[in-house]
């Protein structure tokens, strides 16, 4: 079962009235941008990004993956370029020298939320 | 090129007018169709091409995903769109009012220009000003958002309890005040009845004199009759209902009643008086009695869009 932007559903659980798909959504789209800011060291292009994170285990629609690859090279967090390849044009993306120093960033503001977050289930477990 | 492609871009196309970016946003879709109908059925066929169509879902949503983050006008100036655009009203309504009571054009350049219109024409005008000002607003609010500036708008602080306020005005009728209406009532209809006219030179009752020709005594009597009966009728009502939509109404007749005794075509409505410039006196009262009709047609116009957004929001 997929969600809203083609990612595996969470185990649903027992008696759980809200759904979970928007707030997904909601937090898949940070995540979606590092991921893809990561997978962008090396010169992609579109499909094969999808593939790429499907073989990974984290499916992905079309319509979520190119908006966002315009946005990121349109902030020249990332470098696209057409080029002929098997007889198509394709637009192959890479990280910019930009986009890497706003990667680390992110990855240390990711890395230090996981840290309140993992210290608060701790606390949780003791209440 | 394939039709159906060729089709399916045109409409996403069609959604991203607003784009600088169209051509290049459509040059990569459909680079990137062509590449999973291949890749995921062999050849690119129309039948293919339209499997992935399917899965790319309707021109309109793929067009807002390229769209998302550009705002027309940013959310935290959207309230400000009512707010102005009702002040904004409020003024033309109020010049409206005056270039038909003294039936003359009237300009606030370069916002407004009020033709000489009669009421009839200006039940069609009110409309399409409220369009133009939202308009006009909602265009001043755009080139805001564009700049991208953290602009504070002006709003007055008034700390006004609405609650209090509609509560107030939804106070059911007592039965006194209404015998009292009706028994003034009957007297001038009684008087009119008996003396064809409601407007007096002189208070001598044994030789009444009117102020006005016969035909402007007729007309400004039935007028003033049906003013006031309008006003009896709706105080009547909210025996009944405490509605603001019985205010709105009685406003709007009112104010109807009002536009035709502007338009009556009489010209020179008083019994010669050389003293006085009864005309232009006349003329300020009703438009005095007019201000103060179109103020509460507004106010119930308010309390009523101010109810349905309290309702909005607790529900």
């Amino acid at each position: 079962m997929k969600n809203s932007i083609g990612q595996k559903k969470t185990e649903e659980v027992p008696g759980m009235a809200t759904d979970i798909i928007p707030f997904e959504t909601e937090m898949n789209r940070g995540f979606l941008q590092v991921l893809v800011l990561v997978l962008l060291e090396k010169s992609r292009y579109g499909y094969s990004i999808i593939k790429q994170l499907e073989e990974k285990g984290y499916a992905l629609e079309e319509n979520t993956l190119y908006p966002l690859l315009r946005r990121l090279e349109k902030k020249g967090l990332i470098k696209g370029n057409w080029e002929l390849s098997e007889d198509r044009p394709r637009k192959f993306y890479i990280i910019s020298e930009e986009g890497r120093a706003i990667r680390h960033q992110l990855l240390e503001i990711w890395h230090g939320q996981n840290e309140i977050l993992n210290h608060l289930l701790e606390e949780n477990k003791n209440v | 090129m394939y039709e159906k492609l060729r089709k399916y871009l045109e409409e996403i196309g069609h959604y991203l007018a607003a784009s600088k970016e169209k051509e290049e946003i459509l040059t990569e879709l459909k680079s990137h169709i062509l590449e999973k109908a291949e890749q995921e059925f062999g050849e690119v066929t129309e039948d293919a091409l339209e499997r992935v169509m399917n899965v790319y879902g309707s021109p309109r949503k793929v067009a807002e995903k390229y769209m998302e983050g550009y705002q027309i006008i940013a959310p935290s100036f959207k309230g400000y769109l009512i707010r102005y655009t009702s002040i904004l009203f409020i003024f033309h309504f109020g010049l409206i009012l005056l270039s038909l009571i003294f039936k003359t054009s009237m300009a606030v350049l370069p916002f407004f220009y009020i033709p000489k219109i009669d009421s009839f024409q200006a039940l069609f005008y009110l409309p399409m000003a409220f369009v133009f000002d939202l308009g006009l607003v909602g265009m001043i609010l755009y080139f805001v958002t564009q700049s991208r500036k953290d602009i504070r708008l002006p709003w007055p602080k008034l700390k006004l309890n609405w609650q209090k306020i509609i509560e107030r005005r939804q106070v059911k009728s007592k039965i006194i005040p209404l015998i009292l209406m009706l028994m003034g009532y009957a007297a001038l209809v009684w008087i009119y009845l008996r003396l064809d006219t409601l407007f007096f030179k002189t208070l001598d009752f044994q030789n009444t004199q009117s102020l006005l020709t016969p035909v402007a005594s007729q007309w400004y009597s039935l007028a003033l009759l049906a003013l006031l009966g309008i006003g009896i009728l709706a105080y009547a009502i909210k025996f009944f209902t405490t509605s603001e939509w019985v205010n709105l109404l009685r406003s709007a007749l009112q104010l109807i009643i009002l536009g035709i005794v502007i338009n009556m075509p009489i010209d020179n409505p008083f019994i010669e008086l050389i003293y006085l410039d009864l005309n232009a006196i006349a003329n300020i009262i009703i438009a005095i009695i007019a201000a103060l009709i179109a103020i509460d047609f507004l106010k119930s116009l308010i309390i009523l869009g101010k109810k349905a957004l309290m309702k909005k929001t607790f529900s």
